[in-house]
């Protein structure tokens, strides 16, 4: 692999690509799954197919979307091998939130985390590709496979929870 | 025309929606900018909450076992041997890679960074408070003048192991972001055009150099240029 990124430019700028988009793709799969194990082993699994089928990227601009779609496609991939428990939510909190926080970090975003965890899968992925990954509405409808419409929806009910949670002023948020 | 309820429904779906009529609706709205002001508060938590450490992962050891997520077999014997091979081949073929590859130029650091933080490209009209910017500016030892137009978003980021100021003014032609490089030096001029970013990395003789980069339709090399030569004559060195 050594010898191919050194003859090949363009496999020396692939992978730059995939390093840079790496803490992303991985904060990504931390909040899609709640559970940074896993996430690692996504993230893993996704850059080595990506390295595999980086030809059939045509496109630098179109990098992030087809990565995060690898990277949605293991995640679907780690159900099929194996079985789901019931998860205690405040348990996987308490286990998990010590290796996400930053020592500077303040209670409040502390707080915004834990509310994170709580919000139902539909609403949390929608609204961490929209905030953290940049998405526009259509690129998130495209990755979910929903229309735009239900996108919004989504988000709608997914910033009213979190806002609610967290005990923001809400008096202003308009009815359901 | 578009209502309250509507207003505040759509913003709540996407805040960075640019349809002229949310525009239009909130500076008639005193009421719905106060809203508009609020939710962009919660955003730049939120968007902090959700950029967890993703670096060094793996030297981050819970106070106790995590519990998996997932049930099955237990975690041991073979798996535990071929997680540990596979970590070794990984980081083995990770070294090689990082070595065979050139190390990145500034503008590719620049341009890399930014896919950190795309919260940073909303098209908005909220301001940043004041205390909260001059606090980002101080590690660059800077003030900013009100020629510098409206700064939307600040943040101290780690860049190439030095906090820099990262902020965002909006200008015509949509959000300019600018990097205030105080460790970095140029000779000359750097323009660049990379994965989507237009820019220029401009020498600061005394004061390192600055960074200021658009994307999309944000200009062309021109007008980032006189941008930055305009944002730099607004920038008020205080050390």
């Amino acid at each position: 692999m050594n010898d191919q990124v050194r003859d090949d430019p363009k496999r020396a700028r692939f992978q730059a690509l995939c390093q840079s988009l790496r803490p992303d793709l991985l904060r990504f799969a931390i909040w899609l799954s709640r559970d940074r194990a896993l996430a690692e082993d996504v993230v893993q699994e996704t850059m080595l197919r990506a390295w595999k089928a980086q030809d059939s990227l045509q496109d630098e601009a179109a990098a992030k979307p087809w990565l995060l779609t690898i990277v949605r496609r293991e995640y679907a991939r780690s159900f099929e091998r194996k079985r789901l428990p019931t998860v205690d939510i405040d348990e996987l909190i308490a286990s998990e939130e010590p290796s996400l926080a930053a020592d500077s970090d303040e209670a409040e975003l502390a707080q915004l985390r834990r509310a994170l965890f709580k919000l139902p899968d539909e609403y949390r992925e929608p609204l961490v590709l929209q905030v953290l990954m940049g998405c526009s509405t259509a690129e998130v409808a495209a990755q979910m496979g929903l229309s735009t419409a239900a996108v919004l929806t989504r988000l709608y009910r997914a910033r009213r929870q979190l806002r609610a949670i967290c005990g923001e002023d809400t008096s202003m948020d308009p009815e359901e | 025309m578009i209502d309250c309820a509507n207003f505040r429904r759509a913003l709540l779906a996407d805040p960075g929606d640019p349809d002229p009529r949310l525009r239009a609706h909130r500076e008639d709205c005193p009421e719905c900018a106060r809203f508009a002001q609020g939710l962009a508060r919660f955003e730049q938590k939120l968007e902090r909450a959700m950029r967890v450490r993703a670096g060094e992962a793996s030297r981050t050891v819970p106070a106790r076992a995590p519990r998996r997520v997932f049930g099955g077999r237990p975690f041991g014997g073979r798996n535990r041997l071929a997680l540990a091979a596979s970590l070794a081949l990984g980081f083995v073929a990770a070294a090689a890679l990082w070595l065979a590859v050139p190390r990145p130029t500034l503008a590719e650091d620049v341009v890399a960074h930014m896919a950190e933080e795309p919260q940073a490209w909303l098209r908005t009209a909220v301001a940043v408070p004041p205390p909260a910017l001059r606090a980002v500016l101080r590690d660059a030892h800077v003030r900013l003048s009100p020629g510098a137009g409206l700064v939307t978003y600040a943040n101290s980021c780690l860049f190439r192991g030095h906090q820099v100021p990262h902020f965002v003014v909006q200008g015509e032609r949509g959000p300019v972001t600018v990097m205030i490089l105080v460790h970095e030096s140029v000779a000359r001029p750097r323009h660049f055009d990379e994965q989507g970013y237009r820019g220029v990395i401009l020498p600061v003789p005394g004061h390192g150099a600055m960074a200021v980069l658009t994307r999309g339709a944000g200009g062309d090399a021109a007008s980032v240029e006189r941008t930055a030569k305009r944002l730099l004559a607004a920038i008020v060195w205080t050390a």
